[in-house]
């Protein structure tokens, strides 16, 4: 059964190593399966977390990114940030209940030619293991990891992450990275919550009840994060069935 | 001005908590002549009151009544409102104190900030929200709520990770990174300390499942559940699910009444649950049960059992007797509360959301500030104070009011501030006006005959108004619009640096009109203003469109139409603009003289007060001694000696400079109004006549103990009320004979008759049965009560007499104790309600705790013009804000003419009205509001519709027979305008034409 499954594989290959690795691959005749499709970015900072649910979303079964090791990036250290930011993705997607495995990160000099062959080889044995994704099967919540990873507050502590951990806040003081960590992940996990709801109104007014049946959080967590929803104008009641409140989303 | 010496007293006073009580007495001491310093924790004021969604028993919005005396005091010109600030030391005595303030950083500069929220749009960190008792979250950067004064946001520093965003979107440049502590000094000649207390956190008691169950929540959570601007906007809803409950249990006395956490009662528990019970049950769309778990249903205020009767019989609230063991978990969220009955059997009974009365206690850092300001605490850690100066701490000149000082509601800490401003006006009377400010105005331009020029100013917000309504457009149509002259537009059109600018422009064009197209009128329309005097124009030249609060921000997803709603705004206001007049505000007179009507316990404090605080004051008392019912009182159940500080408080009224004292007087005439009234007295036996010219009067007539009709009183000699008691037990000899004394509560309270509570019976009861057990320790004494009402620390001596063995047995009102008198001797039967059966015993004597009933005041009430409630107490401006006000202005109320109150009650609020009347007499500056109504006398009818419309009674048919309006008793509410059949009556600043012309300016 499994050898049947071909998966599908997005692959962001960065200008300067990795993609370069992968040409010599090729010149160097290393073989690897055949499942990856690869876009190149100049950088592996390019890549966005939207876009590596976009490919999620789209049918391919996972994603590999490839970037330079670090202190050999082009751009300095572009690769840093791919780091943090596909550490959180992976977060979301666990999150989701999808599993952190279906993205990959590795880093590939231009001269590692045989890694990078040894690296496709192995990941892509790691998600025929995992099986086919089947998207639409997870829908709603990779609709919500989606817009998670568009929020503006996600991505602002993301992109503070070095300056406030690594250089200094604007009270001259260094932020613990674990403690900035845990918060990010926190975040993350309250914007991927209310995510979860904003895609459950899409298609019309629900109780909290109803919420939780079609998301699968807790009713209280729904209870809770409807508030935040609530609280920053995106939702409101619009009527009561009975005595249980139906709740809408506010246009955007 | 007398030079100020080193030795002078310091005319300020440091107000530590702005709470309402804090408000309040600043508010007071303000307007009495003295600077005050408003110092909170918090970066805002509003304390606890803003948080409530009701109050009691009028179920007025608390933010709608507490918003106005936010803006009061945010703009007084002698109150210096110091957030974020903790005192640290206070040093020196009396007159002479020096304080040291530490004002913790903000982060956000309150001066520069205008409220607009940008910053907390972008804020990445969440925090728990406190203002919703931690129902939801808030970003680092917040406001503790809406209408918060100073209307300025704060970073929470324990959540902010400095990231800097806020600081790039802050286009006030308010943002402050970098600020630091400040430590100041400053002198202050009294200190009044209304620091509040926390409520109770039921964290710590396992057996009610707080800390695991969403749908067990504190009353202060429910608060926020009800409240409009509540985490769910008002609609009642359980947290677990958002589904609207069916089913909720009040559990009372959770942190009170409780050896385990607060032995006290919090006093206030039993009226708020009520309150929420009924108005849960009007939020609710299906029915609504509910349920109030309680011991003892302690109604004892103003009206409030007639609340409570409300409650139980219109409103269907269950109130169930008894002890709850534990709220446990039922099903999926559900809760199943274990109690036993008042029959001692085990109940149990499912609800779907349990809400815990939560009581006050005295927070750490208040025990901490107490111990630096060297203020004794009592033995539950509140101060420590007498109840004969119920406001006083142990250190002279350190005042205290509020719940601080005991758990006590709203009206009676409001009471208690104006009571503690009293103390310090009456301190440092000699150095009143000594620091306070006052504004030199410039000479007003005349502009009444120039053609019209008017500026239009219109305001951006920020982005707040200008991200949505085409500033730019507005400020081009607006120069269009016929007589307009100057237009602008502006980032911040409130900023302090726009108001200089202003300024520039209304000279520099002669502008003699001004408009501002900015915020609403109800907050920004008093600093326009100033802005106009201050350049020599009159303030009613003044118009505010309001295109943010009711355009941009309600119209954010409709940018064009809000534009287009912005320009009818501005056309509309320029078109009333044009019409304005300028008004002048003429000076009231006031006659410096105070008449207090009463020479009881409250008139004389109030007089006492009023005389030191420097004005002349007359007492009239109708017997021919002074003293009232204080006069049948031995001592307080403290144990302090009424007679003893009565005789002291005599002589001092009588040896008293600016007192003067008519004893066997009666008021017969009354007239005039605030500032300049004229009281006819007939006085002494020989009743001759005497004008009295007064500019404010206190109303302390008192009450009077109920003659029973019941239980043999009056066929019986051993029949007799607590006030008969009272002199038995001062004589003693009678007492120390008998066997057993049995005790009737509520004897002609709380029934069909009379409905209301008498509020001190209860106390009295327990005081007299500590006193006869003192007198014979074998005595038996058996009360029988319906529910005993020992508010407050009260309960200390409930406590104590249980244990001392006094027997308190409960009776419902339709199975009254019966007394009858079998061969002389009297007997007793009642029915025990534990064994469900009755029980009979001799008895040597029946002690009834008699109702107190109000004065005969009819005819006082119909000359002064002053309401009386259906029981004959006189109804105060406001049960909760204004206690102490009759709502003709200049007119006081105090004591039992109130309502029936202990000695310390009527005390703190004797010299609260002394305070009320003290700071109306000082301020010789007022002046008569412009906004007023005319009336064009040659065409007046005199048909008496103003008359009856007017809610103030303003209006009246003169000599000449037309209808005349005093201005300076004039409220400008315009309803007689508007039901004149003449049309002859036109309210000032709204008249006809200027609403008219703004209407056909709309299209």
């Amino acid at each position: 059964m499994d050898n049947l499954f071909e998966p599908k594989i997005l692959t962001f290959l960065c200008n300067w190593c990795s993609y370069a690795g992968a040409d010599l691959a090729g010149v160097s005749r290393f073989q690897y399966p055949p499942n990856i499709r690869v876009i190149r970015t100049m950088c592996s900072g390019r890549v966005d977390p939207t876009q590596v649910i976009e490919g999620l979303r789209s049918g391919f079964d996972s994603v590999f990114v490839f970037g330079c090791h670090f202190g050999d990036c082009h751009y300095l250290e572009g690769n840093y940030h791919t780091a943090r930011r596909m550490q959180l993705v992976r977060q979301l997607l666990e999150l989701a209940g999808i599993g952190p495995d279906r993205l990959q990160l590795r880093w590939v000099s231009a001269a590692e030619g045989q890694l990078f062959a040894d690296y496709v080889t192995e990941l892509t044995e790691l998600t025929r293991e995992l099986g086919p994704l089947r998207a639409s099967r997870w829908q709603l919540p990779l609709a919500a990891v989606q817009r998670a990873c568009n929020s503006p507050r996600l991505r602002w502590l993301l992109g503070m992450d070095r300056q406030l951990t690594e250089k200094q806040n604007v009270y001259e003081q260094r932020l613990d990275a674990d403690a900035f960590q845990d918060l990010l992940r926190q975040c993350a996990k309250l914007e991927y919550q209310q995510a979860l709801l904003v895609e459950a109104l899409q298609d019309g007014p629900k109780t909290v009840r109803q919420m939780a049946a079609l998301t699968g959080l807790p009713v209280y967590c729904v209870s809770l994060r409807l508030n935040d929803l609530e609280r920053t104008g995106q939702a409101d009641l619009l009527e009561y069935e009975g005595t249980s409140p139906k709740f809408r989303l506010m246009a955007a | 001005m007398a030079m100020h010496r080193e030795t002078d007293k310091i005319g300020a006073v440091l107000v530590v908590g702005a709470g309402v009580a804090g408000m309040q007495a600043a508010l007071d001491l303000a307007n009495s002549g003295y600077y005050v310093y408003l110092t909170d924790r918090s970066p805002t004021i509003g304390g606890i009151m803003a948080q409530l969604d009701k109050t009691f028993p009028t179920n007025d919005c608390s933010m709608c009544i507490i918003s106005p005396k936010l803006v009061e005091v945010g703009r007084h010109l002698n109150i210096e409102v110091l957030p974020d600030t903790d005192v640290e030391t206070l040093e020196g005595e009396l007159g002479h104190f020096r304080a040291t303030l530490n004002r913790r950083p903000r982060y956000i500069d309150p001066v520069k900030c205008t409220g607009c929220g940008d910053c907390r749009k972008v804020c990445p960190v969440m925090a728990v929200n406190e203002f919703n008792a931690g129902l939801d979250l808030r970003e680092a950067t917040y406001i503790r709520y809406p209408q918060a004064v100073p209307l300025a946001f704060a970073i929470d520093r324990q959540v902010c990770i400095g990231c800097g965003l806020c600081g790039q979107v802050c286009l006030a440049q308010a943002i402050k990174y970098h600020d630091v502590p400040v430590k100041r000094e400053i002198e202050v000649g009294a200190v009044i300390l209304t620091v509040g207390t926390e409520v109770f956190d039921p964290s710590g008691l396992e057996n009610y499942h707080y800390a695991q169950q969403p749908n067990v929540v504190t009353s202060l959570e429910f608060e926020r559940i009800l409240s409009a601007s509540g985490p769910y906007r008002g609609h009642l809803m359980r947290p677990y699910d958002r589904e609207e409950p069916k089913k909720i249990a009040w559990l009372q006395c959770v942190g009170s009444r409780d050896v385990r956490t607060n032995s006290y009662c919090s006093a206030v528990c039993c009226m708020y649950a009520i309150k929420e019970a009924v108005i849960a049950k009007e939020h609710a769309h299906g029915d609504l049960d509910t349920a109030i778990f309680y011991m003892d249903m302690r109604t004892y205020g103003k009206d409030f059992e007639q609340y409570y009767n409300r409650a139980r019989e219109e409103h269907g609230v269950r109130f169930i007797r008894s002890r709850v063991h534990s709220i446990d978990p039922d099903g999926e969220c559900d809760l199943r509360i274990s109690y036993v009955d008042d029959r001692g059997e085990k109940q149990s009974e499912s609800f779907d959301l349990a809400v815990l009365s939560v009581g006050f206690q005295v927070s750490e850092s208040v025990k901490h500030l107490a111990r630096r300001l060297g203020i004794g605490l009592n033995q539950h850690n509140f101060a420590q104070t007498d109840p004969f100066m119920p406001v006083a701490t142990s250190r002279p000149g350190v005042y205290v009011c509020g719940t601080f000082q005991c758990p006590k509601d709203i009206p009676q800490s409001v009471m208690e501030a104006s009571a503690a401003a009293a103390a310090c006006s009456a301190a440092l009377s000699e150095a009143r006006w000594t620091r306070t400010k006052s504004k030199a105005v410039p000479p007003e331009r005349a502009v009444s005959a120039a053609e019209p020029r008017i500026g239009v100013f219109v305001c951006n917000c920020g982005i707040n108004i200008g991200g949505i309504v085409d500033v730019p457009a507005v400020r081009e149509y607006a120069r269009t619009l016929p007589q307009v002259v100057h237009v602008e537009d502006n980032l911040y059109t409130c900023s302090q640096d726009t108001q200089v600018k202003i300024s520039k422009i209304i000279q520099e064009h002669n502008l003699n009109r001004v408009v501002v197209a900015a915020w609403t009128p109800l907050t920004h329309e008093p600093m326009f203003q100033e802005t106009l005097i201050d350049v020599g124009l009159n303030k009613y030249l003044f118009e505010m469109a309001n295109i943010r609060n009711q355009d941009s921000w309600v119209h954010m997803k409709e940018p064009e139409r809000a534009t287009a709603k912005a320009k009818d705004l501005v056309r509309m206001a320029v078109a009333r603009a044009r019409l304005l007049k300028p008004l002048v505000e003429k000076p009231l007179d006031i006659t410096q003289r105070a008449l207090v009507i009463g020479g009881g316990m409250a008139g004389l404090i109030a007089a006492l007060n009023l005389a030191d605080q420097g004005f002349e004051t007359i007492i009239i008392e109708k017997d021919k001694e002074l003293g009232g019912n204080a006069r049948h009182l031995g001592h307080t159940i403290e144990g302090r000696d009424v007679q003893k500080f009565l005789h002291r408080l005599i002589a001092d009224v009588e040896n008293h400079a600016r007192i003067q004292i008519l004893t066997q007087a009666l008021v017969v005439g009354f007239s005039g109004y605030k500032g300049n009234f004229t009281t006819e007295v007939l006085v002494g036996p020989g009743m001759y006549e005497r004008k009295i010219k007064h500019g404010a009067t206190i109303v302390a007539t008192g009450a009077q103990e109920y003659r029973p009709r019941e239980f043999l009183y009056g066929e019986h000699d051993q029949v007799m009320t607590l006030l008969e008691l009272g002199h038995k037990v001062s004589q003693r000899y009678e007492v120390a004979k008998w066997d057993r004394v049995v005790m009737i509560q509520c004897v002609g309270s709380r029934n069909a008759e009379n409905p209301n509570c008498s509020r001190i019976c209860c106390q009295g009861a327990v005081k007299y049965a500590l006193q006869l057990k003192d007198i014979n320790p074998d005595l038996d004494v058996v009360i029988l009560y319906r529910d005993l009402r020992m508010y407050g620390f009260l309960e200390d001596y409930y406590l104590k007499a249980r244990n001392q063995g006094v027997m308190f047995a409960r009776y419902d009102l339709d199975n009254p104790p019966q007394v009858e008198s079998v061969d002389g001797k009297l007997r007793v039967t009642f029915n025990d309600h534990i064994l469900n059966c009755p029980v009979q015993m001799p008895v040597d004597a029946v002690v009834l705790s008699a109702a107190t009933r109000a004065a005969d005041t009819e005819e006082l009430a119909s000359l002064l013009k002053i309401p009386r409630s259906a029981d004959g107490f006189f109804i105060e401006a406001h049960a909760k804000l204004r206690p102490v006000d009759f709502a003709s202005e200049g007119i006081f109320l105090c004591g039992m003419a109130h309502s029936p109150k202990l000695i310390s009650e009527s005390i703190a609020q004797a010299m609260a009205a002394a305070a009320r009347a003290g700071a109306f007499l000082a301020d010789v500056s007022q002046t008569i509001s412009g906004v007023t109504a005319h009336v064009d006398q040659s065409r007046c009818a005199a048909c008496l519709v103003c008359v009856k419309t007017c809610p103030y009674g303003v209006p009246h048919i003169n000599r000449d027979n037309v209808s005349e309006i005093n201005v300076a008793l004039c409220q400008g509410c315009g309803t007689c305008a508007s039901e004149c059949p003449a049309k002859v009556i036109q309210l000032a600043h709204y008249e006809d034409d200027q609403l008219s012309a703004k209407i056909r300016a709309a299209f």
